[in-house]
């Protein structure tokens, strides 16, 4: 195993605030080893940045339009460490729950940037990355449920409403969003899928269904007595027998 | 409580002047040919009893309180209370040498000391009267400590109310991300990080200053909001631009301190910097007759996140509003898919 110290980073530094990114990039200058190799002013553009050149830490504001910190961290948290950069000391609670390696204060010091750097390599060197499981049911706002979804395609990310889910259906690892004719795969499970999402909108009908209840027309029973949920596109989805129990409670 | 009696190390330092004014006694009864033991053992104790008996003039002190008792109303209290005492010294007196005299040793001490008791009954009147005094004193000292004490605690509640208010005013966040920017700069544009220092420390010293007051003339309010608008301009850019259209006949107009401000930052946090391209801020104030009209118009994302201080600044200021006015003074809110707006609408001027 390599000296921590001497690991070499590559680092995309994200915040919508040319000089508060300024500040990290003079200060990152001066550490050895480390290439800050792209600048990003938001969300979008951090996911592009972690796609086309798989840097290692992904120094991260949490407060920018369209996409938050958290969101980003939900996207990309599996293939590079994470950093928080904010003003906001409420935050740092969650920022642990999803594994972020640390969660420096604005205004940032070059020491503690410094020892974040140091723990980044500390975790780099033991082969870990910031992936937790349930990552999507840290991301989704503190207070209520998600009220969108975000599906990572490579360097592009595609913002699902909830309210423009069909269904989501569970994939071997992945799950699959349902919405306007179209299929998103997400690396999560069906279970971290339903706990993000509003109980009342979005029922568990099968182990491997979640259904959002204004696309159900009605339930029929097929020739081997199953019962089969209708859509309003008229697609049928299997209904177990603990998912029909629930679903007449909800009806 | 008693002030002497509440503390163990009062109640002894009292007790060790009897016994010096004891001692003292004594040497004056050695002056009439007594010797010192007999003296001593015919005044003393008596005397430490008498102590506790004046200790009582801590009631005198508390029904005769000097603020508000006359002069001759205190006197006579004192001579009263001082007789009553010196007619008790004289019961534990007797008391004492009939003990001494029931012992045939000792009877014959007593005899010659019989004819000095009138002058310690006349000693016993002024230590009472002194006793007196001394508690007059002490209480007087402990009322100018306790309102020493309560003008402090006033303060330090002034105060902190004051802190309270600013707190409410300025959003700490504001203040991290501008010290942010401002150590950003100091690396590549010290010039501007100076000018930044400044702006910042203009806009604290006039937010604490007129958070004090009650009114402002609006012309002071618009000052204020500039320098808010210059602070964030630093940390935007271009992504913040700014359109204001003020009535000159409005700039005299009075308004509470801090109603401008907040919609401004709450245009800022909650529109522009959910915008990647940021966007404009629409400034609108217009005077009609003797009402103010203030309406601040911001761009927002349709799809934005619901923010962690969402509102706070603009509850702040419709419940001022509330309180200064009552119902003389409104404030809307009105919400499009890519647009907020708020309206202000009150009284171009007003008593407080």
């Amino acid at each position: 195993m390599p000296e921590p110290s001497s690991i070499p980073l590559r680092v995309v530094i994200v915040d919508d605030e040319p000089l508060a990114r300024a500040v990290l990039a003079e200060f990152l200058s001066a550490e050895t080893n480390v290439e800050v190799v792209a600048q990003c002013a938001n969300g979008f553009e951090a996911v592009k940045a972690v796609s086309e050149l798989t840097p290692d830490l992904l120094l991260l504001d949490v407060q920018m339009p369209k996409l938050d910190g958290f969101e980003v961290l939900d996207l990309v948290g599996r293939d590079v460490a994470v950093v928080f950069t904010t003003a906001y000391d409420q935050y740092a609670l969650r920022a642990f729950e999803v594994h972020a390696v640390d969660y420096l204060l604005k205004p940032i010091s070059a020491e503690r940037l410094g020892e974040a750097l140091v723990r980044v390599r500390e975790r780099l060197g033991r082969g870990e990355r910031a992936t937790s499981p349930g990552m999507m049911a840290a991301a989704k706002p503190q207070e209520g449920k998600a009220h969108r979804v975000l599906v990572r395609d490579g360097p592009r990310v595609h913002v699902i409403p909830v309210d423009k889910i069909d269904y989501v259906q569970a994939q071997d690892d992945y799950v699959c969003f349902r919405s306007e004719g179209k299929d998103y795969l997400k690396e999560q499970t069906l279970g971290e899928t339903e706990a993000a999402l509003d109980p009342a909108a979005f029922v568990r009908i099968h182990r491997s269904y979640l259904l959002n209840l204004s696309r159900l027309v009605r339930v029929d029973q097929d020739e081997r007595e199953n019962r089969v949920a209708v859509l309003t596109d008229g697609r049928r989805l299997p209904v177990s027998r603990a998912g029909y129990t629930r679903l007449s409670s909800l009806l | 409580m008693h002030p002497i009696l509440a503390r163990l190390e009062r109640l002894a330092a009292y007790l060790a002047l009897w016994c010096a004014i004891g001692v003292l006694e004594g040497v004056v009864l050695t002056r009439q040919g007594l010797g010192w033991g007999e003296a001593l053992v015919q005044v003393l104790p008596p005397l430490l009893a008498y102590s506790f008996v004046c200790l009582s003039a801590f009631y005198v002190c508390r029904a005769m309180p000097l603020t508000t008792s006359g002069v001759a109303g205190v006197l006579t209290a004192s001579a009263v209370a001082a007789s009553v005492a010196g007619g008790l010294w004289l019961i534990l007196n007797e008391v004492w040498l009939g003990t001494l005299e029931s012992m045939p040793d000792l009877a014959s001490i007593t005899r010659r000391f019989r004819g000095e008791v009138p002058f310690l009954f006349a000693v016993a009147v002024m230590l009472f009267l002194l006793v007196l005094s001394v508690h007059y004193v002490v209480l007087a000292f402990e009322a100018f400590r306790t309102a020493e004490r309560q003008q402090l605690e006033l303060q330090v509640l002034t105060r902190d109310a004051e802190l309270r208010a600013l707190r409410a005013q300025v959003n700490p966040h504001f203040l991290y991300n501008s010290l942010n920017s401002i150590s950003a700069l100091t690396g590549s544009d010290p010039a501007a990080a100076r000018r930044m220092c400044l702006l910042l420390a203009e806009f604290l010293r006039t937010t604490l200053r007129v958070s004090t007051q009650e009114r402002i003339p609006l012309a002071e309010e618009l000052t204020l909001a500039e320098r808010y608008l210059s602070i964030e301009q630093v940390r935007f850019g271009a992504r913040l631009q700014v359109e204001r259209s003020i009535d000159e006949s409005a700039l005299e107009c009075q308004v509470p301190p801090l109603v401008l401000q907040p919609l401004l930052e709450n245009a800022v946090g909650h529109g522009i910097a959910g915008m990647i391209d940021g966007g404009i801020i629409r400034l609108d104030v217009v005077r009609r007759g003797e009402r103010l009209a203030i309406a601040v118009e911001n761009p927002r994302d349709p799809d934005a996140m619901p923010r962690a201080r969402g509102g706070v600044g603009l509850e702040n200021v419709r419940k001022r509003l509330t309180i200064v006015f009552g119902g003389a003074a409104r404030m809307d809110a009105a919400q499009s898919d890519t647009s907020f707006r708020v309206a202000l609408d009150l009284p171009c001027h007003f008593d407080a």
